[in-house]
């Protein structure tokens, strides 16, 4: 893995943002060169809402790039948006528990997840975002779960002073993803 | 005077926004006045959460009109003031960008390009070259440095100032959307440690003693009675800023030396071009770059230069030309074919131009 392109797509409000900033700032504690940038409308909820996300060992140059090596639609509209950052050498990921439609595209493979459904009948909606991580983490292998952790440290560490079972469910959650894509699937 | 943040060289990882308020810090700017727009806010906000730190000045106004007029307010009382604005805010701010141009005042702006016509998009652009450029009822006496990622913007910001302060000429960082809203990480440093002098600031106005006893009075003069008085006043506007031009034009090439394919590109479109540049060289193609830094002045030499040099020409930006209407302005006499690629209002890719060069190389026969 030279440079690792990583699109990240779903209505505003479902943490898409938040996914990309612990991943990039997860790439950042591994002392790789990221670049992240956000791509949302005027709305203040709602919208499809998109984080194009790279992680890499040599310099970035292009901050938005043509097609992705991971694309991930967490919503029937993010579906339509994103079928242009994919080609044949591109992972597609898409949340079946929230989407009603199937991505049909050209890609390398497409996988199901049911992170939604996990997340609310195992885990609790909040932590939906983290499965999505786990999953980009496995299928991408671009950052150790470790990095994501520090990463996650960072983002959430009051929150997890206050209430310590919350950095438990988020973990729980991190590692739930991440099982739902088998090794053979990676990127 | 205020207080410094950065004393050593320190990496971090923050979005543009952010990295334009820590630089500004760096640069000694001491009052920053604005009204939101994205995506400028987060210059505001880092600014305003800085202050208790930096104990300088902000003062949110009602509109751009008027964030522009009080930032010429603060310079006049001798303050190193900035504003930072974007799309129809950079609009409504001309005018008193325009009585910077007028006073010879050291304005500084932050314009974090979006889309355009009106509110369009609040994501990105390259459409706001001709205005923070020319905009305003003038003749663009302005300095403008268009930068492509972080390490520019704090560079870039730091020098705006100094700029600014030392020749008079109102000063642009011309970034954009993905600049202000990506993250990657900067070195960010104290510029006087690197041996970077700032340069001054000095009241315009209500300075020590006495007006025509212990100092020149200061007369700026916005209106004149006679068309001839304007020009004479202009003629010495012109004069100046084609003499400092040489010391201020900025450019960067990018294995341009042996290019065939020249791609001159601005801003953040320039570091897609590199991406690709890399990507064609991989395949042969011999494809170069030309990021002009300033697009106000030009690098007029050196790009007359690059384009002679090279086969064919490619202007791509993300904008219906803007830049390249500033540069074939100053191409006139050369024979170099061009094509182009332009995206208004949308990031140019690495993958975007590879495509479009690949297939000027097979139109042309060209023998790479």
């Amino acid at each position: 893995m030279a440079r690792a392109k990583i699109v990240l797509a779903g209505e505003g409000g479902q943490g898409v943002q938040s996914i990309a900033k612990i991943l990039v700032e997860a790439g950042y504690s591994a002392n790789k060169n990221v670049l992240y940038i956000p791509n949302f409308g005027v709305e203040q909820r709602g919208g499809v809402s998109i984080a194009f996300c790279q992680i890499a060992d040599e310099c970035i140059g292009e901050p938005r790039f043509s097609k992705g090596d991971i694309v991930i639609m967490l919503s029937d509209r993010a579906i339509e948006r994103c079928a242009c950052y994919v080609d044949e050498n591109t992972t597609v990921v898409y949340d079946d528990s929230v989407c009603l439609k199937k991505p049909e595209m050209k890609a390398k493979r497409i996988i199901n997840v049911s992170a939604s459904k996990i997340a609310n009948d195992e885990l609790s909606a909040r932590v939906f975002n983290m499965i999505i991580l786990g999953v980009v983490l496995k299928a991408t292998k671009v950052v150790s779960i470790q990095n994501a952790k520090d990463a996650l440290e960072l983002a959430l560490g009051k929150k997890f002073v206050a209430k310590p079972e919350l950095r438990d469910l988020n973990y729980k959650a991190l590692e739930r993803g991440m099982g739902l894509i088998n090794n053979t699937a990676s990127v | 005077m205020v207080k410094k943040l950065i004393t050593e060289d320190t990496k971090l990882f923050m979005t543009g926004n952010e990295v334009i308020a820590y630089a500004a810090v760096a640069a000694g700017a001491e009052f920053m006045y604005g009204y939101p727009i994205t995506p400028q806010n987060e210059v505001m906000h880092t600014w305003c959460k800085l202050l208790p730190k930096t104990e300088a000045g902000f003062l949110q106004t009602e509109d751009e009109i008027s964030a522009g007029f009080s930032t010429l307010g603060g310079i006049l009382a001798g303050k190193k003031a900035f504003t930072a604005t974007a799309g129809p805010g950079n609009v409504i701010m001309q005018d008193a960008m325009s009585m910077a141009e007028m006073n010879r005042l050291p304005f500084v702006c932050a314009v974090m390009q979006r889309g355009g016509p009106s509110t369009a998009t609040v994501i990105y652009a390259q459409q706001e070259t001709t205005l923070t450029c020319f905009g305003g009822n003038g003749e663009g006496y302005r300095i403008v440095y268009s930068t492509a990622g972080h390490q520019d913007l704090y560079d870039y910001t730091i020098k705006a100032f100094n700029t600014a302060w030392k020749y008079k000429f109102p000063t642009f960082i011309l970034a954009d959307g993905y600049q202000g809203k990506m993250r990657e990480p900067v070195m960010a440093y104290d510029p006087e440690a690197r041996g970077i002098d700032l340069v001054p600031a000095t009241p315009y106005l209500r300075a020590d003693g006495v007006a025509g006893v212990d100092r020149k009075p200061v007369h700026l003069r916005n209106c004149f009675n006679l068309e001839e008085e304007l020009m004479e006043v202009l003629d010495s506007y012109e004069e100046e800023f084609n003499r400092i031009a040489p010391e201020i034009i900025e450019y960067q090439e990018y294995k341009a030396e042996d290019a065939e394919i020249l791609i001159i590109a601005h801003g953040i479109v320039a570091r897609s071009a590199m991406t690709a540049i890399d990507e064609l060289r991989a395949k042969g193609v011999k494809a170069g770059l030309f990021r002009p830094i300033t697009l106000r002045p030009l690098a007029i030499d050196p790009l007359r230069k690059a384009v002679n040099k090279a086969k064919q020409v490619l202007f791509t930006e993300s904008a219906n030309g803007q830049m390249a209407r500033l540069a074939l302005e100053k191409m006139y006499g050369l024979t170099t074919p061009y094509q182009t690629l332009y995206k208004m209002g949308v990031g140019v890719t690495g993958g975007d131009i590879v495509e479009k060069v690949e297939k000027m190389v097979k139109e042309n026969n060209l023998v790479c």
